[in-house]
């Protein structure tokens, strides 16, 4: 009997979430799956079965590679420099420096501004006749490549706003690690003639090892879905030059209208984050020093 | 420990202040995305066509407009709307704007989809076609004649556009043609006759005259296109056309690979490239009201708009010729839905009609630069003044009967404007050989011209 009541409560509970899953996740993810493999334009009222023919199509574009290595370029760069220039900072960061608060408040900032605001701002930035780099590099004699115009410029660009805008969440992220490393292990390595650099590669780093594999999760699962910055700073281009996977799901969706084709960039998608997932969870996590 | 406990709130407090931002986002997306168009329940499915059901008689009728206006051009949209509201106490007409062209056309592909859908909908030249052979817009003859309109006063270059087999299912309203626009204090600054260039040649020698270079960055260009997203395939129409190309046949087979289509591509790539007298521009209005661009072609639907936010007088002019003359049409027309009650269809028929009649296409007109739909317009008193004390408006509809509805390949097949648009985006940008682009571009838009050509069998026999 109790068990009964158990169940009932255990279904009471979680329940509602399921549902709210169940209609705006896995429903959808389905419907994909099956949206993958058939031939519809969203307007028509047939949806026409091909089995793979969508997959070899998509496979077979020239620029599908394009657009995977530009994925690949995308998060690696934004990832690596985010990680590393956020832990620069926060280390300058957690120093007793005047101003530090006003200076972390700044560093924040960007985090929650509106990715289509911070891309329209920084394409007048960019603007290589009268941009604020331009005016800059005019000081030392140089003048600005055509960021935006230029395809290879425009990938360096979206980097780094994608690593401007988001690098302060990292800073955050990684002083509450720093703060949460015990003061102990530093006096205790003082004791042992640890200098400053020792110190670091040996309390600092492994302490704060669980933040960075938390926050490399988290950026690569968020890089893979950057879509506002590109959208408003470059639409992908200039001509593919900027057009990661999840952006070219968009324009063959919601431009092309080609449901089938997209589907199958959403299932690659969701593959590669799930094998990125699964990779960063085996390996990542063995190396990882939870104290 | 102080210090972490600091950290904690300001972290906590900074992350309040990033959710309530999110928040207020949703709230203001919110709305637009669940908009239900009618004041009655959900329309029957559109592309079925589902008899229509008279819910309301004899009272107010509501109906939404879907629009893509924004800016001057918007303003201009809802003064018509209030002034059509105040003419009479039938009809209201809810106008909501959607985006873009593009955007507005993704809204009603999703809003059939929902079955929430507007009462009438402006839809650009590049997407009733699409709508029309899914069976998603109605056949207006019949609510033309029901609401006293007739058809014969409107430009035929324009309304004919929107006629299949002898059936009207989109009406002119905001209709455009390319016009060369140039900037008369640079002119005037390198010794030019105060004109548009009679010819590309012509041009091509008043170019290096017009450019301002730095070390290698071009700081003012002659010429701004603008790329894939913003209809470079629509102004290089006239282009392929002046080459004695084109795009393709009627009966949508592609001529991508003709050899002047590729001689006009040749060309655009030589401006900016060989030549270096152009640029490609994200935004060439910004370019050429700042200066950095010296001409370029844009739509007369901005020549308002141009005219009144330069700071320098514009000239306008036809556009050059090459072996021949050559513009085409562009802009948007209005179409009443299918699927909605016969009562609505009826009432967007009659706002329809208000908004295209001589008198409100003049103010239309002279408020954007967009074409007056009417040919009594040009005649109208109002209108004649204004010409003469706005010349430039002029020379746009002089253009008008010179110019012709575009191919097959942009308007009728789904994204042909963005798949030759990306392609001139190769050619200009990447320096690809043209030959080899347009090859691709011809089997990609055959290759998404099949779908059309299926629906179009079905629908039209």
């Amino acid at each position: 009997m109790r068990e009964r009541r158990e169940w009932l409560l255990f279904a009471l509970l979680i329940g509602p979430n399921l549902f709210l899953f169940g209609v705006f996740t896995y429903w959808p993810l389905l419907y994909n799956f099956y949206l993958s493999f058939v031939s519809w334009n969203f307007l028509r009222p047939r949806k026409r079965f091909v089995w793979f023919e969508n997959y070899l199509d998509v496979f077979s574009q020239p620029q599908f590679w394009t657009i995977v290595w530009n994925t690949v370029i995308f998060a690696l760069f934004s990832v690596g420099l985010t990680l590393l220039i956020g832990l620069a900072l926060a280390l300058l960061l957690n120093q007793p420096l005047r101003y530090r608060n006003g200076a972390r408040a700044v560093l924040f900032s960007p985090v929650i501004m509106s990715g289509a605001v911070v891309a329209v701002v920084w394409s007048y930035i960019f603007d290589p006749r009268y941009g604020l780099i331009d005016q800059l590099l005019g000081l030392i004699g140089l003048n600005s490549p055509n960021w935006l115009g230029d395809p290879a410029w425009a990938m360096p660009a979206v980097i780094m706003v994608y690593v401007w805008k988001n690098l302060g969440y990292a800073v955050v992220i990684y002083l509450a690690g720093l703060q949460g490393i015990p003061r102990e292990l530093y006096d205790a390595a003082r004791v042992d003639g640890a200098g400053p650099w020792d110190r670091f590669w040996h309390v600092t780093l492994p302490g704060l090892s669980p933040v960075a594999f938390f926050l490399s999760v988290t950026s690569i699962l968020a890089t893979f879905q950057a879509f506002d910055i590109i959208k408003v700073l470059t639409n992908g281009g200039p001509v593919i030059a900027t057009t990661t996977l999840i952006f070219h799901l968009y324009d063959l969706g919601f431009v092309s209208y080609n449901a089938g084709e997209a589907g199958v960039i959403a299932i690659v998608l969701f593959a590669i984050m799930l094998i990125l997932t699964i990779i960063q969870l085996r390996y990542l996590e063995q190396r990882v020093a939870y104290s | 420990m102080d210090q972490l406990k600091l950290t904690r709130r300001q972290m906590l407090r900074m992350m309040l202040a990033g959710g309530s931002v999110a928040a207020l986002a949703a709230c203001g997306t919110a709305p637009a995305a669940t908009t239900t168009p009618t004041d009655e329940p959900a329309a029957p499915a559109a592309a079925t066509g589902a008899p229509a059901q008279v819910s309301q008689t004899g009272s107010t009728v509501t109906i939404t407009y879907w629009g893509s206006f924004s800016g001057n051009l918007g303003e201009a949209e809802q003064a018509m709307v209030q002034r059509f509201n105040e003419s009479q106490n039938d009809i209201v007409v809810d106008y909501q704007f959607q985006g873009s062209y593009e955007e507005t056309a993704q809204k009603y592909t999703a809003g059939l989809q929902a079955n929430t859908i507007p009462d009438l909908i402006l839809l650009s030249d590049v997407w009733w076609f699409g709508f029309y052979v899914a069976g998603a817009i109605s056949e207006l003859d019949g609510l033309a004649q029901q609401a006293g309109l007739d058809f014969s006063d409107y430009e035929p270059v324009l309304l004919n556009e929107g006629n299949r087999q002898g059936k009207q299912f989109w009406i002119p309203f905001a209709r455009s043609t390319p016009l060369f626009y140039y900037n008369k204090d640079l002119w005037a600054e390198a010794g030019l006759p105060d004109r548009a260039p009679e010819t590309w040649a012509e041009f091509g020698e008043w170019a290096p005259q017009l450019i301002q270079r730095e070390g290698n960055t071009l700081r003012r260009s002659a010429f701004v296109h603008p790329d894939g997203a913003s209809y470079i395939a629509w102004l290089f129409q006239g282009v392929t056309w002046q080459h004695g190309g084109k795009y393709s046949n009627d009966d949508f087979t592609m001529t991508m690979t003709d050899p002047n289509t590729i001689r006009a591509a040749q060309f655009y790539q030589d401006t900016v490239r060989d030549l270096g007298w152009a640029t490609l521009g994200q935004d060439i209005n910004r370019d050429f009201l700042g200066g950095a661009a010296a001409a370029m072609m844009a739509s007369t639907g901005s020549l308002a708009g141009l005219t009144t936010n330069a700071t320098f007088p514009v000239g306008v002019g036809f556009l050059p010729k090459e072996a021949n003359f050559g513009c085409c049409t562009g802009g948007a027309g209005l179409a009443i839905p299918n699927g909605i009650p016969d009562e609505k269809k009826l009432a967007a028929m009659t706002y329809l009609a208000f908004a295209t009649n001589p008198e409100q296409a003049g103010i239309w007109a002279r408020n954007t630069g967009y074409m007056p739909v009417r040919i009594s317009t040009k005649q109208t008193p109002d209108m004649v003044a204004f010409f003469e004390e706005n010349p430039n408006f002029k020379t746009a509809v002089d253009q008008l009967p010179l110019t012709r509805a575009q191919d097959a390949a942009r308007v009728f097949v789904r994204n042909g404007d963005q798949i030759i648009g990306k392609g001139l985006e190769r050619i200009i940008v990447n320096g690809e050989v043209p030959s080899t682009v347009f090859a691709d571009i011809d089997a990609e838009l055959t290759k998404a011209a099949q779908p059309i050509l299926e629906d179009l069998r079905e629908v039209e026999g």
